[in-house]
């Protein structure tokens, strides 16, 4: 496995009526790792947990080697976030969002933020309001990838695209990989994960079921006859506790 | 923080909260309580916390590359330069009601507050008190606004009821002189008062800062 971009070590977190539990994974260099697990899981107070939104109650997050409360603000100039559903200043035009967010990046590169906003297809004189869900993602990853974000952090991004939207995005990733950018993306469709990631981690009811390569769990899993993809690996554990609730 | 301010003033202040400045022009109202002027120049502040959360503007910042202490303290200085705007306005009417317009017979008689030194001491009370209440509010949460704004509405409303009415009381009738004597005793009521806006602000901020750090986004 080559180095990790970030380390998750023994994660929690205490809601009233939801804990996290000793969550703990890798996400390694140049890869995709599709963070897995129904609805409610954990998935997004683990994400918002491992950039310092959410307070955990005790484990330790470093990027590129770097303690996250250590090295808050040098870490933020290496990564990128977005969350699926929310957007930032929809009555504002991109060009005023983007004039104010390059002067906080050091590294940020205009001729970068060309070069995508042009594959994009994204207009600058357009508010995020006037964009459709696939066109918000894209603009936060033109934001993301103009200040050389070498990770990438997504929650849900696919959720709510078309087909269509979905499949480009996913190529979008599988392209980002390829020069060196690694996406760790929250989603609960499966098929997702089939088309680009080739790390996975699987969290259920606050706890990381598994994590590492894509295709040792897949084998690890027909193998003990729990499923052959991740659909299958994902029903089978789910209606367990849902059969488990009913008994 | 320059570029904090910057994204302040570009993305979350809205252009209704410098429209609301012209709530200084009250202070040459007759027979009005000139000191709601203040009010509703926080109201106007307050629609761009209004509009600031819409626009996840707290989650947005605290996802750039900057210390926590660093947004909150933005967001006060910005506060603070609307603030102090609006209080040159103030004084600057006051000036003109206690010098070219003191003979007008509009001003004669006037059973609330004259435009004095005491006037402007008061609203920079008020501002205090929107610093205090409102904005050390928003920060228990950098989402609720509502109840904050309520208790700001109602401290606010005693504040201005007490100005306006605390010169009927005959050993206070000072307070309500638009010039000549006893001036010595409100320019240092104007200066205590502009210590404790420093004071209430900058105590308001520091504990921001901290809940800031500690609240779950």
């Amino acid at each position: 496995m080559s180095e990790a971009v970030l380390e998750v070590r023994g994660l929690c977190k205490d809601y009233p009526k939801f804990q996290l539990r000793d969550v703990s994974f890798e996400v390694p260099e140049g890869s995709i790792m599709g963070f897995i697990g129904r609805n409610g899981a954990g998935k997004t107070t683990t994400l918002k947990s491992i950039l310092n939104l959410v307070h955990a109650s005790a484990g330790e997050v470093r990027y590129f080697g770097l303690e996250l409360h250590r090295h808050e603000q040098e870490i933020k100039q290496r990564i990128g976030y977005a969350g699926g559903a929310v957007d930032y200043y929809k009555k504002k035009k991109i060009r005023d969002i983007v004039a104010v967010t390059r002067s906080f990046y050091g590294a940020w590169d205009d001729g970068a933020y060309r070069k995508y906003l042009a594959a994009f297809e994204l207009d600058e004189d357009k508010t995020p309001a006037q964009l459709s869900e696939g066109m918000k993602i894209k603009l936060n990853l033109t934001l993301a990838l103009s200040h050389g974000a070498g990770l990438l952090i997504l929650d849900e991004p696919t959720s709510g695209l078309d087909p269509v939207s979905r499949d480009e995005l996913l190529d979008i990733f599988t392209a980002l990989r390829d020069r060196g950018v690694s996406v760790l993306f929250s989603t609960h469709i499966t098929s997702d994960l089939d088309k680009c990631a080739d790390h996975i981690t699987y969290i259920r009811r606050g706890r990381i079921l598994a994590s590492g390569s894509m295709e040792s769990y897949l084998a690890s899993c027909r193998e003990r006859g729990i499923g052959n993809n991740l659909e299958e690996i994902m029903l089978h554990f789910e209606k367990e506790d849902f059969h488990e609730k009913l008994a | 923080m320059r570029n904090l301010l910057e994204k302040e003033l570009r993305l979350a202040v809205l252009p209704l909260t410098w429209f609301f400045l012209a709530a200084a022009f009250m202070t040459l109202l007759p027979g009005y309580p000139i000191l709601m002027g203040g009010f509703f120049v926080c109201l106007g502040i307050f629609q761009s916390f209004q509009s600031a959360r819409e626009a996840n503007d707290i989650l947005y910042t605290a996802l750039l590359p900057v210390r926590k202490a660093d947004a909150v303290a933005a967001k006060y200085l910005v506060v603070c330069f609307f603030e102090l705007l609006a209080f040159l306005l103030m004084a600057l009417f006051t000036a003109l009601r206690m010098t070219v317009l003191a003979a007008a017979p509009a001003y004669q008689t006037n059973a609330l507050m004259n435009a004095n030194p005491v006037f402007l001491a008061f609203a920079l009370l008020l501002f205090a008190l929107f610093n205090t209440v409102f904005l050390g509010g928003f920060f228990r949460s950098a989402y609720y606004i509502g109840r904050p704004f309520v208790y700001f509405i109602v401290s606010s409303f005693l504040l201005v009821g007490a100005a306006e009415s605390l010169h009927h009381i005959p050993a206070l009738r000072f307070l309500h002189a638009p010039g000549g004597e006893r001036m010595g005793l409100q320019w240092a009521a104007l200066a205590l008062a502009a210590l404790l806006y420093a004071l209430l602000t900058l105590c308001s901020e520091k504990r921001s800062e901290r809940r800031f750090e500690q609240i779950d986004l």
